[in-house]
């Protein structure tokens, strides 16, 4: 049984120090799908990712789910809805992986009970999407960067949340990595109905996962929509300035860019 | 369906879960003994009959002073500060993800300290005075150190930078106030430049006892909140923890504590710094490791105390034993950490 | 004291009253806080350069404390008390700490950055302070004569002091202007400097042994007097840039200034007594450590 939420940003300005990044931005997310924010460095889409997971408080606009502004609802009662799976994690040295895991289950406990039935469900169930049961108890110290990242979402896995926000989970990884990792989140998002919200820097892998593209430039939303919408070679030119020529991805038929650059110009034929 | 791996990881959390309970069994079998034998030893051995009568209000000549005025008050307030600076070293340390920001090294306890030595020797005051300034001066020390260190981003490094050079100005008035007092008397001296339980009176001890009741209970709550910290600020916010309000009950709690302890028994070197590492290893990360740090703290200021006593042929204040046992492991600690690149 | 007395003191050596003997203890201890805070000056420079690293400062480093360590042991075990005898103790220490404190915090990647030498030196600093304590309880007389000296203070200045210092000084300083041209170079970083025909290891030696010596030196005689290297150095740093031909002669001249007037103002503070020149230096000279924490970037910590 998948649950709906209606998750939506109104006139949202913020940034740090009262220095606005992103300016007026409305937008709603799309309930069990997979949206996708792009841009170039610095354009906000962090920001935005932050500000939506209510990590930055905003400077004006407001974020509401269901209809409620996220500042109003208690931190551990809106945790229990949306998560968030921070860009880089700190991980606390000989701590084994089931229990970085159960750290997850946390807006769930109260403040004495050990781990209940549903707990090691959770932790359990998360560590099976993640395909980590086999680590259950290692230290974590002892696994690489990938399998790492992979603790990480299923920590925010563990805490079963409908709506799941990451800021770029696939950075500091191997393409074989990324890829992985997203289809692992594809699966989630299939089996569980959870919407995803996340910032990727590859634009074709975000075209080819996302059900929904949201285009930052210079703090605006310039462009929304289903990728074969959104991704096009006026876009790419205006977000990223870069020419490019965009055609049908040959595995996945999603749109695809290809630079085109100075010196290989001349041999693409208008 | 059940997830067939769940039986696997139970058994995994159930051996951790084990091996806290044991250890902190281990810990509390220690520290009693080491109350019981902190009362029985002294100048004279008493028997253990004669003590316990002594303690429940008979009056034996010799063994109820002995016992009551000198050996019992000793014991308490080794026991507090103990729990109190093992408590609150770990919080800092947790919080802030590194071992070497905790109250020894960034100066909170020189404040405190130097609020109670100025005012026993400049004021000449006595009892809830100290104990108030000492609060008053460990909080203010930890704001200022804040502020300085906030910068355009927060860094460890730099609030150890700040909280080293806080301490060099506050040893500077300690030692000043020291030198200037007009009959200067090496315990009372001794008491605040490396910690110790001499001269530890009934009278002195309950705003400690009262503080730690209060206060220790808050952090151990808040054990579960702490481990959740320790994964960031954004994991801890994403997980749904107040990350500011629970980080203000904190330092709040452990410098209360911590201050109120130092006012006590002198800045007992490194039992903040040490209890939590200590804990760490014998137990693990998987549970809250407040308790188990508290009760490493009490083993360690007592056994020193008793090692200070009656190791040598002279007798030493416990934080003279506690600087030779920690600042060894201060410099293993740092080389370690060089050697991983974490500073 | 009136500008008579103060002259009869000064140039009437056959007049002798209590004033004029005020006077000739008040030269000594300036000509001595003169040297000492030269010194420290010095010091503090070249520590600077030859670690690269702005908050380098004999007492940051915990030289200090090493040299007390010796200087405790010294009166402890050897029944020492002389001037002369005190500094060869106080430089073995000032050199063997400052061996380990460099060693320690030049480990591991980036090499000697400023947050690691100054936690390998507070770290040595607080587990010698614990040896030293501890030598010293037991032993009611030793803690006596120590504790004056552990607070750093120039009052107990004699021209027999200034005799055994003096030598120290000069040939600290004359070292410091013959390498400052390498130095400049070694500012640049090793690879550079060694392109330059720069030995750097030599001078490497030569230069660290040179701050240690006059630290270890000023220690002995003035008690551990902490922050005038670093003081000094980042007031002529702040005018006259970061040239240390420049920089290590204003240092020194600079660092005597600072310790002379914490010295008087220390003596003003107190009326009566005084605040010990140490205490005084101590509270100048940590908020620059906090400024420089507060300035420096998160990355170079």
């Amino acid at each position: 049984m998948t649950v709906t939420h209606t998750f939506q940003a109104e006139q949202l300005v913020a940034g740090y120090d009262n220095k606005p990044v992103i300016q007026k931005i409305s937008l709603e997310i799309p309930s069990n799908k997979i949206s996708v924010i792009i841009g170039s460095n610095g354009c906000g889409k962090s920001t935005l990712l932050k500000t939506l997971a209510r990590l930055i408080k905003p400077i004006s606009g407001k974020v509401t789910l269901d209809g409620k502004a996220i500042g109003k609802i208690s931190p551990k009662q809106l945790a229990r809805v949306v998560g968030l799976l921070p860009q880089s994690p700190i991980v606390p040295e000989g701590i084994s992986v089931a229990d970085l895991v159960g750290r997850g289950r946390f807006p769930h406990q109260s403040l004495f009970s050990g781990w209940t039935k549903k707990d090691y469900e959770a932790v359990a169930e998360a560590m099976r999407i993640m395909d980590i049961t086999e680590f259950a108890n290692h230290n974590i110290d002892e696994l690489s960067g990938g399998q790492r990242q992979r603790v990480w979402i299923a920590m925010a896995l563990a805490q079963q949340t409908d709506i799941l926000f990451l800021d770029e989970p696939t950075t500091f990884l191997d393409i074989a990595y990324q890829v992985e990792i997203l289809d692992l989140l594809t699966d989630l998002n299939r089996t569980h109905g959870t919407t995803i919200v996340m910032v990727l820097h590859d634009i074709n892998l975000s075209a080819r996962y996302a059900d929904y593209i949201f285009a930052l430039h210079k703090g605006t939303l310039v462009s929304e929509g289903v990728p074969s919408k959104v991704i096009t070679s006026s876009l790419v030119k205006e977000i990223f300035g870069l020419d490019c020529s965009v055609i049908e991805d040959p595995i996945s038929g999603s749109p695809m860019v290809v630079p085109i650059g100075r010196y290989h110009a001349n041999k693409c034929t208008p | 369906m059940k997830n067939p791996s769940i039986d696997f990881i139970m058994a995994g959390r159930r051996q951790r879960r084990r091996r806290w309970l044991l250890v902190t069994g281990i810990l509390v079998v220690l520290a009693c003994t080491l109350c019981i034998t902190m009362l029985l030893l002294g100048n004279t051995i008493y028997p253990v009959k004669d003590v316990i009568r002594a303690l429940s209000g008979e009056q034996l000549k010799g063994v109820s002073f002995a016992v009551n005025t000198i050996r019992l008050p000793r014991m308490l307030a080794g026991l507090f500060a103990g729990f109190a600076f093992g408590l609150a070293g770990y919080t800092f340390q947790t919080m802030l993800r590194n071992p070497l920001a905790n109250p020894n090294v960034i100066g909170i306890t020189s404040g405190s300290g130097a609020a109670a030595v100025f005012c026993i020797i400049i004021l000449h005051t006595s009892g809830a005075i100290i104990s108030v300034a000492s609060v008053v001066a460990g909080l203010a020390t930890v704001i200022l150190i804040y502020f300085l260190s906030r910068g355009k981003s927060f860094s460890i490094g730099r609030l150890i930078l700040v909280g080293i050079g806080i301490q060099a100005m506050l040893d500077a008035v300690i030692s000043y106030l020291l030198l200037i007092s007009a009959q200067q008397d090496i315990p009372a001296a001794l008491r605040w430049l490396t910690g110790s339980l001499n001269g530890s009176q009934m009278k002195e001890l309950p705003p400690l006892v009262i503080t730690v009741l209060i206060f220790a209970p808050i952090v151990i709550m808040l054990g579960k909140h702490l481990n959740i910290l320790e994964l960031g600020e954004q994991a801890a916010s994403s997980l749904g923890v107040d990350a500011d309000k629970t980080r203000i009950a904190l330092i709040v709690s452990s410098v209360i504590m911590i201050a109120i302890a130092t006012a006590v028994t002198g800045p007992i070197a490194f039992v903040s710094f040490l209890s939590g590492p200590i804990a760490k290893r014998l137990v693990g990360v998987g549970f809250s490791n407040v308790i188990p740090a508290g009760l490493v703290g009490v083993n360690l200021v007592l056994a020193s105390d008793l090692i200070g006593q009656f190791a040598f042929a002279y007798r030493f204040p416990v934080g003279i034993i506690t600087g030779l046992l920690g600042a060894p492991y201060l410099i293993f600690l740092l080389i370690r950490m060089n050697r991983k690149g974490e500073l | 004291m009136s500008v008579k007395e103060l002259i009869d003191g000064l140039f009437h050596p056959d007049i002798d009253s209590f004033e004029t003997s005020v006077v000739r203890k008040r030269i000594s201890r300036t000509v001595f806080s003169l040297l000492c805070g030269a010194a420290l000056g010095v010091s503090g420079a070249l520590m600077q350069a030859v670690t690269r690293n702005p908050i380098a400062d004999p007492s940051i480093l915990g030289v200090n404390t090493g040299a007390s360590l010796f200087v405790v042991c010294g009166i402890a075990f050897l029944n020492i008390s002389t001037a002369n005898q005190y500094i060869w103790l106080a430089l073995a220490g000032a050199a063997i700490t400052a061996v380990f404190v460099f060693g320690i915090g030049s480990m591991g990647r980036g090499g000697a950055t400023p947050i690691k030498l100054v936690l390998a030196g507070a770290a040595t600093s607080a587990a010698l302070s614990s040896l030293v304590t501890a030598i010293m309880i037991p032993r009611a007389d030793v803690m006596d004569q120590f504790r004056f000296w552990q607070v750093g203070s120039v009052g107990s200045a004699t021209w027999n002091g200034i005799a055994t210092f003096s030598p120290f000084l000069i040939v600290g300083i004359l070292i410091g202007f013959i390498t400052a041209p390498a130095l400049n170079a070694l500012a640049l970083g090793d690879d550079v400097a060694t392109g330059l025909g720069v030995r750097t290891g030599v001078l490497r030696f030569f230069a660290a042994l040179t701050g240690v010596l006059l630290c270890g030196a000023t220690t002995a005689l003035a008690g551990p007097i902490g922050f005038i290297g670093l003081l000094s150095t980042h007031v002529v740093r702040l005018i006259l840039g970061p040239d240390l031909r420049f920089v290590i002669p204003m240092s020194a001249l600079t660092g005597a200034i600072i310790l002379t007037i914490s010295d008087v103002g220390g003596r003003l503070i107190g009326g009566t007594g005084e605040v010990e020149v140490g205490v005084v230096t101590a509270f100048i000279g940590a908020p620059i450590l906090i400024i420089l924490a507060m300035k420096s970037k998160v990355r170079s910590l």
